[in-house]
C-alpha cells in the first residue's frame, strides 16, 4: 500500500502532505525534512527510486525478506519547481508507481488548465481532491484520468478550479511544469 | 479595503478576516519574519474558529490546515473540526473532513463525537457528501467507530454507482485493519463483486488492490480465487490491474504448485509480447519471487524461463538508457542471485559497470550484487574497484575542504592534485559520493572479504593492506550508525552500536588471530594505524570517525606484541596523553594492550647495558600514564588502569634495588601474566555446548546452613577487637576527611590468609595420599578427553604461571583439575610463521590457512539465536514509521470451516464490544458536558447552543440504540452464514 504522498518544492517548502497513517505532526516534518534532503541532491538524470531515509530505515525490513507492513520503497518525481513523492511497501510496483505519480500531475494539469506550483498553492483544496479520488486509504482507486477529474468536478464544479487560476494569475507570473508529456 | 476571496471556499467573507489567499500572500510578503506572522494568523484563527458563522470558521480551518502542513500544531481545534465538518453546505463539510484526515491523531478524542454525524453522512443521497466519510475513515478509524459504522458502511457496497463502491471495498479494507470482524462480515460481499463480470473495472481493480494488500498475510484464503484471477490477467487488458494481480499470484504460487505450471505460459506470453516495461517487470519479478524458477520438475522449461527473464533484465539495463529501468532490473537480479547465482554471474560485466554508474541508487544494488555474486577470482578486482572509487571521493571532498591540512594531505598523497583529477577523474565526472554511500562501500567491502570466514579471499597481506586504506577513506559523518544494515551488524564488545572504524579494527584483528600466515603482516599494519604520528596520514583529515578502529587494533598489537617492528614507538604512543579522551571501550583495550607491550620490550632491553635507566624511565612513564585513568568515570577502565598501575609500582620499588639483574618481578612475574596458550576464535555458542559434569551440581547448596558457617569464620578469624572495627566500618558512616594516602595503608582487616576454611570447620584435611589418589582417578578419567590437558604432554602447555603457583602454595593447589581447553597447534604453521615476511611476500599470492571458530558437536543451533536475544529481538519488534499494522488480520480466516469458532469468538468479542461501547458512551457524555461547560464559561451569548446540544444528546441516545439494533443484525447475518 501507499504510505504517504508528499509535494513540495524545490526549497523544500511543502505544497501537500497526506499520510496514510496517524504521525504526530513533529515526526511529520522531521520525515519531509530528510526526504528533500535525499531530492535534493540528485541530479536530474538519477533514477526516481530514494533510498529509506534515517527515520524510515530503522526498524524496517530488509527488501528481500518478502512482503511486510513497513514501507520499503520511495518513488519521486520532479516537474519545474515541484517534487512528488510517494512511500509505499513491497506490494507496490515500483514502475507503476512512477507511473501514478504521472498521472496525478496530469490530472492536476487537467484540473487547472497547465499546472504551475502557484496553482497548486492556491488550489490546494483541488489538490487534495483529486488525490482522494485517485488513493483512498493508502489503495490506488482510479488511474484513469477522465474518471478523476470527473470526480473532483463532480465536488465542486468548474468554478472552484477558475476561481484558483483567477487568484493565482492576478499578481503573480505563471510558468507551466514542463515533462508532462506522455511517459512511456 | 479590497477583498480577494478564498479561491475554493465560494464564500462572501466579512471584510476584516483574512481568506487562505491572504494568508498564502501574507505568508510570500514576510519573507524571513514568517513566523511571528504566522503566530500572529494563528491568534486570528482562534478567535476565528470559534464564530458563531460558519463561513468564517471554516476559512479559519482551513488556513489551519494550510498552517499545519507547515508543522504548526492544530491538534486543539480537534473540536471545531468536527463543528465545521456538520455543516450542511457540501464545500465547508469537505474542510472539516480534510481538518480530520490531515489534524487527527491516535489520542483526539473527541472522534467518539462523530460517530452519529459520519453515519448520517455515510447515507447520505448526494455522492460527494457520501464520499468524504469513506476517504476519511481511513484516516481516523477506531475499533469502536469500525464497529458501529460497520453495518453503514457495507450497505455501500451495493450502491448503484461504481465510485461509491470502489471507495467502500477499501474503506472496509482499512477497517479490517483495527477491526477484524470487518473483513469477515464484508467478504462475501466483495468478492462478488471480484466475481462479478459485469461490474465496473475501477471496481474490479480497487477489490484486486484489497485483495493484494491482505494476499501476503492469508495467501490460502485467496487460493479460490484463483480461476478469476487468471481471467482477469489474460483477458482484462489492463495493466494497472495486471501487475497487482502478478504480485498477487507470487504469493499464491508457493502454496500450490500446479498454479505454477499454469501460469507460466501466459506470464513467458506477456514477457515476450507486452510494451509496458512495468508490466514486463512485475512479469519477471513475479516469477522470481512466486519460486517459479525454483521447483526440481520441468527443468528445462524452468531454465528457458530463468534465461529469458534474465536476458531481458540485462537488456533493461544494457539497452535502455532509462536509469529506472536499470535499478529495477538490478533489483530483480537482486532477487535472482540467490536461487541461480550461475545465471547471474554471467551478467558481471554489466553489473561491474552499473558499479560506477552516476546514479547512487544504482550503485548501492550493484554492490548488494557484486557482493552476491563475487568468486576468489573477482573478489579482487571489484574491492580495488571500489576502494578506488572512495579513493576519488575523498580526494574530492578534502580538495574542497578549506581545512588547510587536508589539503596538505591530499598534496602529500598525489604530487599534483589537479593533475590527479584530469587523469584519474576525467571519465568519471560524479566523484562526490554521499557519506552514507562511502560508509556503504566500506561496509560491503567488509561483508564481502569476510563472508564464509575468508572463503573467497586469497591474498592476505593484499586485504590487511586493504582495511588500513579504508581507514583513511572513512567518510567524514557522524551519520553512519543510520546506515548500518541490519543483517551486516556485528556486535561490539560493549554492546554499543558498532561503527564501521570499530568494524575495521575488527577485521583487521579477526586476521591477526585467524590467519597465521599473516600475522605478522596483520600486527605491523594495527602498529602503523595505532602510531600517534600516524594519525595525521592513516586516519581522515579534519574528523575522528576513524578514532573507534584503535581499540581493536591496541589488541593485535598488545597480544602480537612480538611482531612488532618497533614496541617503543608502539609503546609511547599506547601510553600518550592525548589517548586518555577516547571513548571507554577502547581504553580498555588500551590498558590491557600497554602491559604485554611493555613486558616485550622489556625483554629487547635485557641485553643492553643501559637497560636500567631506560627501563625506570620508561615505568614511569607508564605509571604516570595508569595515574592519569585511575580516577577514570568508567570503572572498567579504572579497575584495569589501577591493577597495572599497583603491579607496575612494584616493579618500580623493586628497581631501586642495587642489583645489576632485572629485579624477578619484572623479569619473570609480570611476563607470565601474559604467557600461556594461545588464543583461537570461539564460536559464540561454544560455552553453551560444554558438556556439564554429572558430578558437578550447580543448584545443590555449599553447605546447609552458610550464613552460619560465614559466622563461625568470623568468630575464629578475628577477635572482638576487630571485628568491632570491621562493623564500625561497614555501618558507621566515615565523617573524617580523606586521608590521602593509597588504600592499601588504610586498609582496616588486617587477612589472616594462613587461616583455612576447612580448618575451622574442623573437618579433617584431606591426607596428601588421598589428594593423590583423587588426582590419578580424575587423570584417568580424562586421559581421552580432548578437551583436558594431559599431564605427560605439560611441556608444551605448561606456562611459567603455573611453576610460580607452585613454588608458593605447593601441591595443594591443583592446578590440573582446572579445564582448559587443550588449543595444541600444528606444528607445520609454526614454521611458516617464523618464515621471513620478505620471502612470504614473494610467493603470494597462496592459499592462507584460516582459523574457523572453534566449537564442537554438530553447529545445529544457529548463531543468529544468541544475537536475537542480544540486538536482533529488540529491532524486530520496532515497527517502522508509517507502518500499518495489519498483523491482527494474520489469524483472520475467511474460509468455511472458520467459521464455527468465529461466531464464538465474535461472541466474545460482542460482550467486549458492549463493554467498550459503555465506555465510549460515558467518556463521549463526559466530553459533550465537558464542552457545554466551556461553552458557557467563554461566551454568555451560547444559551441556544447549549439547547440545541441537549436535543443533541437525546438523540445520540436514540442513536445509540439503534447501532445496538443494527449490531444484533449484523450478528444474525453472521448466524445464518455459518
Amino acid at each position: 500500500m501507499i504510505n504517504a504522498v508528499l509535494v513540495f518544492n524545490n526549497n523544500g517548502q511543502p505544497r501537500l502532505t497526506k499520510f496514510y497513517t496517524q504521525l504526530d505532526t513533529q515526526t511529520q516534518q522531521s520525515l519531509i525534512e530528510q526526504i528533500y534532503k535525499l531530492v535534493a541532491r540528485r541530479p536530474s538524470s538519477a533514477c526516481n527510486f530514494l533510498p529509506l531515509p534515517p527515520i524510515l530505515s530503522q526498524g524496517a525490513a530488509s527488501s528481500s525478506a518478502g512482503p511486510s507492513d513497513a514501507p520499503t520503497q520511495i518513488t519521486y518525481r520532479t516537474y519545474a519547481t515541484l517534487s512528488f513523492i510517494m512511500i509505499s511497501t513491497s506490494t507496490e510496483s515500483p514502475l507503476a508507481l512512477i507511473d501514478l505519480i504521472q498521472v496525478f500531475v496530469e490530472a492536476l494539469d487537467r484540473m487547472f488548465e497547465n499546472v504551475c506550483e502557484l496553482d497548486l498553492i492556491f488550489g490546494y483544496e483541488t489538490m487534495h481532491a483529486v488525490l482522494s479520488e485517485m488513493i483512498v486509504g493508502g489503495v490506488v482507486v482510479e488511474t484513469n484520468i477522465d474518471k478523476i477529474t470527473a470526480g473532483v468536478r463532480n465536488q465542486e464544479g468548474y468554478a472552484g478550479k477558475k476561481k484558483a487560476v483567477q487568484a493565482a494569475s492576478a499578481s503573480l507570473g505563471r510558468g507551466a511544469l514542463p515533462g508532462l508529456g506522455a511517459w512511456r | 479595503m479590497h477583498q480577494i476571496h478564498g479561491p475554493v471556499i465560494l464564500i462572501e467573507l466579512p471584510t476584516f478576516e483574512k481568506s487562505l489567499y491572504d494568508l498564502i500572500k501574507g505568508l510570500r510578503n514576510h519573507k524571513g519574519g514568517e513566523d511571528e506572522y504566522v503566530q500572529d494568523c494563528l491568534r486570528e484563527c482562534k478567535a476565528e474558529i470559534k464564530s458563531q458563522d460558519m463561513d468564517k470558521k471554516a476559512t479559519a480551518l482551513l488556513k489551519l490546515i494550510y498552517l499545519e502542513m507547515f508543522g504548526y500544531d492544530m491538534s486543539w481545534a480537534a473540536f471545531n473540526v468536527l463543528e465545521v465538518m456538520s455543516s450542511s453546505k457540501y464545500l465547508q463539510k469537505r474542510v472539516g473532513y480534510l481538518g480530520a484526515v490531515q489534524s487527527f491523531r491516535p489520542d483526539t478524542e473527541v472522534l467518539m463525537l462523530a460517530t452519529n454525524m459520519l453515519k448520517k453522512d455515510i447515507v447520505s443521497p448526494n455522492i460527494p457528501s457520501l464520499s468524504l466519510p469513506l476517504i476519511t475513515l481511513p484516516h481516523i478509524i477506531t475499533p469502536s467507530l469500525a464497529m458501529s459504522l460497520l453495518p453503514d458502511i457495507i450497505s455501500r457496497l451495493s450502491h448503484s454507482s461504481p465510485v461509491v463502491r470502489k471507495k467502500t471495498i477499501v474503506c472496509l479494507y482499512r477497517l479490517a485493519l483495527v477491526y477484524p470482524e470487518a473483513l469477515k462480515l464484508s467478504w462475501p460481499k466483495i468478492k462478488d463483486h471480484l466475481m462479478d463480470d459485469q461490474e465496473d473495472i475501477s471496481v474490479t481493480t480497487a477489490a484486486i488492490n484489497v485483495v493484494c494488500e491482505l494476499g501476503w498475510r492469508r495467501p490460502q484464503d485467496f487460493l479460490p480465487l484463483a480461476p478469476r484471477l487468471f481471467e482477469l490477467l489474460v483477458d482484462s487488458g489492463n495493466n494497472w490491474m495486471a501487475i497487482k494481480i502478478i504480485k498477487l499470484f507470487a504469493t499464491l504460487t508457493p502454496l500450490e504448485p500446479r498454479l505454477t505450471r499454469k501460469l507460466l505460459r501466459p506470464l513467458t506470453n506477456i514477457i515476450q509480447t507486452t510494451s509496458a516495461m512495468s508490466l514486463l517487470y512485475e512479469c519477471i519479478n513475479g516469477i522470481i519471487q512466486g519460486g517459479i524458477l525454483d521447483g526440481e520438475e520441468n527443468l528445462q522449461e524452468r531454465d528457458e524461463v530463468a534465461t529469458l527473464c534474465v536476458g531481458k533484465l540485462r537488456g533493461m539495463i544494457v539497452i535502455d538508457s532509462d536509469p529506472n529501468l536499470k535499478y529495477v532490473a538490478l533489483l530483480a537480479l537482486n532477487r535472482i542471485v540467490t536461487t541461480h547465482p550461475m545465471l547471474v554471474s554471467v551478467q558481471q560485466d554489466v553489473i561491474m559497470d552499473c558499479l560506477d554508474d552516476p546514479d547512487v541508487s544504482i550503485r548501492l544494488q550493484a554492490l548488494e550484487l557484486a557482493a552476491g555474486i563475487v568468486t576468489s577470482d573477482t573478489l579482487q578486482p571489484v574491492v580495488n574497484r571500489l576502494v578506488n572509487q572512495l579513493q576519488l571521493a575523498s580526494l574530492s571532498t578534502s580538495r574542497d575542504a578549506p581545512d588547510p591540512e587536508a589539503d596538505a594531505y591530499a598534496r602529500a598523497g598525489t604530487e599534483s592534485p589537479e593533475g590527479q583529477r584530469a587523469s584519474n577523474v576525467g571519465p568519471d565526472p560524479i566523484i562526490d559520493l554521499p557519506s552514507e554511500y562511502r560508509t556503504e562501500v566500506v561496509n560491503r567491502v567488509l561483508d564481502v572479504c569476510s563472508q564464509g570466514n575468508y572463503a573467497e579471499v586469497i591474498d592476505f597481506e593484499w586485504y590487511v593492506g586493504i582495511l588500513v586504506k579504508l581507514v583513511s577513506l572513512l567518510p567524514p559523518s557522524g551519520l553512519e550508525e543510520y546506515w548500518q544494515q541490519p543483517q551486516t551488524g556485528q556486535w561490539s564488545s560493549n554492546g554499543s552500536k558498532t561503527t564501521v572504524a570499530y568494524r575495521i579494527g575488527s577485521e583487521i584483528r579477526n586476521v591477526a588471530v585467524r590467519v597465521r600466515g599473516v600475522r605478522r603482516e596483520a600486527t605491523r599494519s594495527a602498529e602503523s594505524l595505532l602510531l600517534v604520528d600516524n594519525r595525521s596520514i592513516l586516519f581522515p583529515a579534519g574528523s575522528n570517525v576513524g578514532i573507534d578502529v584503535l581499540g581493536p587494533v591496541a589488541w593485535v598489537v598488545g597480544e602480537y606484541a612480538e611482531c612488532l617492528v618497533s614496541p617503543d614507538r608502539t609503546l609511547q604512543s599506547l601510553i600518550d596523553p592525548s589517548n586518555t579522551c577516547l571513548a571507554s571501550g577502547t581504553l580498555q583495550l588500551f590498558l590491557q594492550a600497554i602491559p604485554k607491550v611493555f613486558v616485550q620490550l622489556n625483554r629487547t632491553w635485557e641485553a643492553r647495558d643501559t637497560w636500567k635507566s631506560e627501563l625506570s624511565l620508561l615505568l614511569a612513564r607508564v605509571v604516570d600514564f595508569l595515574e592519569l585513568l585511575a580516577a577514570h568515570p568508567d570503572l572498567d577502565v579504572q579497575e584495569r588502569a589501577i591493577e597495572f598501575l599497583e603491579v607496575l609500582r612494584l616493579g618500580a620499588e623493586a628497581m631501586h634495588s642495587n642489583s645489576q639483574e632485572v629485579p624477578f618481578l619484572l623479569a619473570s612475574i609480570i611476563p607470565s601474566l601474559f604467557e600461556g596458550l594461545e588464543l583461537n576464535p570461539v564460536a559464540l555458542s561454544a560455552q553453551k555446548k560444554v558438556v556439564l559434569p554429572p558430578s558437578l551440581r550447580l543448584d545443590e547448596a555449599f553447605h546447609d546452613d552458610l550464613p552460619g558457617l560465614f559466622r563461625n569464620v568470623d568468630r575464629s578469624m578475628l577477635d572482638v577487637d576487630t571485628r568491632s572495627t570491621l562493623q564500625d566500618f561497614y555501618h558507621v558512616p566515615d565523617l573524617s576527611p580523606p586521608v590521602n594516602k593509597p588504600l592499601y595503608e588504610s586498609a582496616p582487616v588486617e587477612m589472616h590468609l594462613d587461616s583455612s576454611y576447612q580448618n575451622t570447620l574442623g573437618r579433617p584435611m584431606e591426607y596428601p595420599s588421598v589428594l593423590e589418589k583423587k588426582k590419578v582417578e580424575r587423570r584417568e578419567r580424562f586421559r581421552d578427553d580432548p578437551f583436558y590437558i594431559a599431564p605427560g604432554s605439560s611441556s608444551g602447555t605448561s606456562t611459567p604461571i603455573h611453576d610460580v603457583f607452585k613454588s608458593t602454595n605447593g601441591d595443594a593447589l591443583d592446578i590440573d583439575s582446572i579445564p582448559i581447553v587443550d588449543l595444541k597447534l600444528d606444528e607445520g604453521q609454526q614454521g611458516r610463521f617464523d618464515r621471513d615476511p620478505l620471502m612470504s611476500r614473494r610467493i603470494s599470492p597462496r592459499k592462507m590457512e584460516v582459523a574457523t571458530d572453534e566449537t564442537f558437536g554438530s553447529d545445529d543451533t544457529p548463531l543468529h539465536d544468541g544475537l536475537a536475544g542480544i540486538t536482533g529481538g529488540s529491532t524486530s519488534s520496532k515497527r517502522s514509521l508509517l507502518q500499518v499494522d495489519s498483523s491482527g488480520l494474520g489469524q483472520l480466516s475467511l474460509g468455511r470451516n472458520g467459521d464455527r469458532d468465529a461466531v464464538v469468538a465474535g461472541d466474545e468479542g460482542d460482550a467486549e464490544m458492549k463493554k467498550a461501547m459503555q465506555n465510549v458512551e460515558q467518556m463521549r457524555l463526559h466530553m459533550q458536558r465537558a464542552s457545554e461547560r466551556i461553552q458557557l464559561e467563554g461566551t454568555p451569548a451560547e444559551g441556544t447552543l447549549v439547547k440545541k446540544k441537549k436535543s443533541k444528546k437525546k438523540l445520540k441516545d436514540g442513536d445509540a440504540d439503534k447501532t445496538e439494533r443494527s449490531r444484533v443484525r449484523g450478528k444474525k447475518k453472521k448466524k445464518e452464514a455459518a
